[in-house]
């Protein structure tokens, strides 16, 4: 697994740069599909909590750095990959692809929430409520994710969580 | 000791992410220190590029549209311009207006919005002219419409734009007819909707009366449209005013930097009598 490093280094820079060049302009009632939450929830449910962890804070890094709130940022996407951790699936598992792509599901929902539950503590442009920002925000934004999810399980990662 | 290490293996995803969290807790509280700022603007200017790349296939694949939308504005210019001329042979108090200084318009800077995002986590205008351009840190962002916002951040190529339209985002404005004075700012909700407040209520304030930049402001030169008035509501000892914003956010295109307003002397007189505390 370890082999797959310079390989998933080299994504999340790619990664980082589609959320932040494009996918946070498709906002949606104020919110927008998160690639990044779904690449570190793949990082922590495939290889594991550390691993998902030191991708989120070099993923809040790049992320901040683009956008201009860095700690932040930072702060959010460790959490995330953090959180993401608890749904890891162990290497020598029998399980299913069905079963590995329900977690990464779960860890896509849970991690985004936290994570967008982080970042609405820390900053807030047009002054909504913090509820309804955590709530309805974070479950919409989470909604949008996983649909966003789904596609890019079936047409990418289908061989990568069957292996 | 044997217990500590196994305790330390056992838990060290905990302890990695005490370490991150820390980290970025530093990098939160240092956020305006020399280094992370320019690492900020390194950052800005390349998404910038990028961005600006990007909408440059865009541009000219919609070239027709941008024609047909800046015959438009000229047409309304023309009508603005000639709505100012009669009116200054009029007024005087327009004339004197015309006659500042300040508003020379040869010292304008015009720049296109490369990036624009109005969203829950980030709300600001990115523009392709930067510190090569002229462009400084709190300059007057407007459009023939009315005031866009004020410049944050600059990079050598690009500036990050505050727009009127964003919760820390404060300005002394004035009204044309009555002359009332007041404090504007957005507090969320509709992007053309702004409120003003510190408007006594005994001024005479009425309804569509137009809101302009005033004097008062530490960073914008006067004159400049903002709103026209859509509701007030009279309080204890102030007026609840919301007005209708001039511009239209959700189609700018191409904006205009007005010259800094240096007034240092009346900087130090406000900061002397205040104790600490910020002006718009």
């Amino acid at each position: 697994m370890t082999k797959k490093y310079p390989y998933y280094i080299a994504i999340l820079f790619i990664v980082a740069l589609v959320q932040e060049l494009g996918l946070s302009h498709l906002t949606f009632y104020h919110v927008s599909p998160d690639i990044v939450t779904i690449f570190l929830a793949f990082i922590s449910v495939t290889i594991g909590q550390k691993a998902g962890t030191s991708f989120g804070f070099f993923a809040g890094l790049l992320t901040g750095i683009l956008s201009g709130n860095m700690g932040l940022n930072m702060l959010a996407r460790t959490v995330e990959g953090f959180i993401a951790g608890f749904f890891n699936i162990p290497e020598d598992s029998h399980a299913t692809t069905k079963q590995k792509s329900k977690r990464l599901y779960g860890a896509i929902v849970t991690a985004g929430f936290c994570a967008n539950a982080v970042l609405v503590t820390g900053y807030n442009p047009l002054a909504l409520s913090s509820a309804y920002r955590i709530f309805v925000l974070g479950f919409l934004e989470s909604l949008i994710t996983l649909i966003l999810a789904f596609i890019i399980t079936r047409l990418f990662l289908k061989k990568s969580l069957a292996g | 000791m044997q217990k500590f290490f196994t305790l330390f293996v056992r838990y060290n995803s905990y302890l990695l992410f005490i370490v991150y969290c820390c980290i970025s807790f530093l990098f939160i509280k240092f956020q305006d220190r020399e280094l992370l700022t320019k690492l900020r603007t390194n950052g800005i200017e390349f998404s910038a590029f990028i961005t600006d790349k990007m909408m440059s296939y865009n541009y000219v694949l919609h070239l027709k549209e941008e024609n047909d939308r800046l015959m438009l504005i000229n047409t309304d210019l023309l009508s603005r311009v000639l709505n100012i001329e009669t009116a200054a042979l009029d007024n005087r108090n327009r004339q004197k207006i015309l006659a500042d200084t300040t508003l020379n318009a040869s010292k304008f800077i015009m720049a296109r919005v490369v990036n624009r995002k109005f969203s829950d986590r980030e709300n600001m205008l990115l523009i392709n002219a930067g510190r090569s351009d002229g462009i400084k840190k709190d300059m007057t962002v407007l459009t023939p419409q009315g005031l866009v916002g004020r410049v944050t951040t600059v990079s050598e190529h690009f500036a990050k734009v505050m727009p009127v339209i964003n919760t820390d985002f404060k300005v002394s404005v004035v009204s044309d007819k009555s002359n009332s004075m007041g404090l504007l700012s957005w507090n969320g909700g509709r992007e053309f909707i702004a409120q003003i407040e510190n408007i006594p209520i005994s001024s005479s304030l009425k309804l569509n009366e137009q809101f302009l930049t005033s004097d008062f402001s530490s960073f914008s030169i006067r004159g400049i449209p903002v709103g026209k008035v859509v509701s007030i509501k009279p309080d204890k000892l102030f007026y609840t005013v919301e007005i209708r914003l001039a511009v239209d956010f959700a189609s700018l295109t191409h904006v205009l930097i007005a010259p800094l307003k240096i007034e240092p002397e009346k900087l130090e007189m406000i900061g002397e009598n205040s104790s600490g505390e910020t002006f718009p």
